[in-house]
């Protein structure tokens, strides 16, 4: 579905993705995993059009995206969640949400209510707390109000960066187990970065981990999990 | 009691365009991120353009219409030719900082504001003209007083309230509003929420653009047109902005009266050579107490 091939991406002089080739499948959870520096986040900022890279290729569905604006890869169905919980906090709940969905309202105005709806029966916190600036909410409830905000263009893939960042366990838990379960009934695919490859690789179908822009393994995440030696040399523990 | 009226009738009708002008600034801010100090630059152009069709036979509404158009179109332009590039941080090392990318387009609409200065006294040479107004300039009589408060700061008033109400529905009630807001916000989000940034943004100067092609025209039958006649309000209307807090278009009109009143007030009871002092008074007070304007928003002000 998603293919990338030899991909390089600089910041001046640094490296920070070194000529990944990977894939994201479809409606499976592909995991990223690797220390901080690893370009994870890079990678995924890539795809969704915020970084240009200076060489290599990424196909979505048989088309070349290289090149092309954010705002129109998520018209082609990727939807990025950047790290850090990526709301503006000076807008409300509701206008969050609805912000996603603004460049779908001429093509598919009748889907616009019923998936800023869906959001809310995923996170029912979010719809009492809908008038609310989004700057007031806890961490936890930032995270899935950026993860709506993504979900409610509805995408095919989703691009999903360090969800558990600075939150509590159980929420992370919580948020991890609602994109599971779309990914497993709608078919969503799922790209998630995450630095907790623990957490990744328990819900993950397959797994990538990278060091220094660089693959380092690419199997099935169950395979990654159980590499004890892997982990040790890559992920510390 | 009649210096009273007098005054509070002055300070209103100063205070409406005032109001606009502050308006003007909010949009741009609200839909760019950019303190724009050309505007009243953009106005006085317009108007130049109006008074050219007045004088060369065309009717005051037919001008008033080209004025706003040709408004909107001059900010659009500005936003594609200058502030558009100048965004762009691929194309200037410059931009690499923080603190930069907020300057360098607020330095940049300064050198617009001397461009189309003397762009405008090129064209239309630099001597002051006369501008006309849509209603009578003669003030209404209350018991046999004869009050500064004329048909056409009627006309003034109730123009700045239609806008306002127009601009706070749009921004609070509209899908492109809601665009403009966060493309000013947050870039970023912007973008991967699938909004046109760019378009966004030179809409926002269109708009704005527009809005104070209207101050213009309503504020040159009172002063006469120059290059430079506008440079006051420009001082006054961003005092009144800030003052309001400047991503309010509420806060802006209520700073705009209240400058409006306060300037009034001052020349009134005391002398017009304090109106400076006064204006300065009101903006360090507010400042001191208040640094996010009356009705601002916490994190509105970055520059």
């Amino acid at each position: 579905m998603l293919k990338i091939d030899n991909l390089v991406t600089r910041f001046g002089s640094v490296v920070a993705i070194d000529g990944i080739s990977m894939q994201a499948q479809e409606s499976k959870i592909t995991t990223v995993i690797g220390a901080n520096g690893a370009g994870k986040s890079t990678l995924l900022r890539t795809i969704s059009g915020l970084e240009h890279p200076s060489s290599g290729s990424i196909t979505w569905k048989g088309q070349s995206i290289v090149g092309m604006r954010p705002e129109n890869i998520v018209r082609l169905g990727i939807a990025h969640v950047p790290e850090g919980h990526a709301v503006i906090s000076e807008l409300s709940v509701e206008e969050n949400i609805s912000m996603g969905s603004l460049f779908r309202r001429r093509k598919f105005k009748s889907d616009i209510t019923p998936a800023i709806d869906e959001m809310y029966a995923l996170f029912p916190r979010l719809k009492e707390r809908r008038k609310q600036l989004a700057g007031t909410l806890s961490g936890g409830e930032r995270q899935m109000l950026a993860i709506s905000r993504a979900l409610v263009s509805r995408p095919q893939l989703l691009l999903l960066d360090e969800p558990s960042l600075g939150l509590a366990p159980l929420v992370v838990e919580q948020i991890i187990d609602s994109v599971n379960t779309l990914c497993r009934s709608t078919g969503l695919s799922v790209l998630l970065v995450e630095q907790n490859a623990n957490t990744a690789l328990g819900v993950a179908d397959h797994g990538v981990l990278l060091a220094l822009g660089k693959v380092v393994a690419d199997r099935p995440a169950s395979e990654l999990k159980a590499d004890a030696k892997l982990r040790a040399a890559y992920l510390g523990y | 009691m009649n210096t009273f009226l007098a005054a509070l009738s002055l300070g209103t009708s100063r205070g409406a365009i005032f109001a606009l002008v502050a308006l003007g600034l909010v949009i741009v801010w609200r839909g760019a991120g950019i303190v724009n100090f050309a505007q009243m630059g953009q106005a006085m152009f317009s108007t130049y353009i109006a008074s050219t069709l007045i004088a060369n036979g065309y009717s005051y509404w037919v001008a008033f219409l080209a004025a706003l158009l040709s408004g909107a179109a001059l900010g659009a332009l500005l936003d594609i030719f200058i502030m558009r590039p100048l965004s762009n941080k691929k194309q200037s090392e410059l931009l690499s900082s923080e603190s930069m990318r907020a300057a360098v387009p607020v330095i940049a609409s300064l050198g617009i504001l001397g461009a189309l200065q003397a762009l405008a006294g090129i064209i239309w040479a630099a001597e002051e003209r006369g501008f006309p107004a849509p209603a009578k300039e003669e003030g209404f009589t209350v018991a046999g007083n004869v009050l500064p408060f004329t048909s056409f700061d009627v006309f003034v008033v109730s123009i700045v309230t239609l806008t306002l109400i127009v601009t706070t529905l749009f921004f609070t009630k509209t899908g492109i509003g809601l665009a403009m807001r966060a493309t000013a916000l947050n870039q970023e989000v912007a973008k991967l929420s699938g909004i046109r940034t760019n378009r966004t943004r030179t809409i926002s100067w269109a708009i704005s653009g527009a809005a104070s092609s209207l101050a213009g025209l309503l504020i040159t039958p009172t002063s006469n047109l120059s290059p430079n006649t506008l440079d006051l309000v420009l001082i006054v209307g961003f005092t009144a902005a800030v003052v309001g807090g400047l991503d309010s278009p509420v806060g802006a009109v209520l700073g705009g009266f209240i400058l409006g009143m306060v300037i009034s007030f001052v020349t009134f009871y005391d002398t017009p050579e304090d109106v400076f002092l006064a204006i300065l008074a009101v903006l360090l007070a507010v400042l001191i107490i208040r640094p996010r304007g009356i009705l601002g928003s916490k994190d509105a002000r970055r520059v």
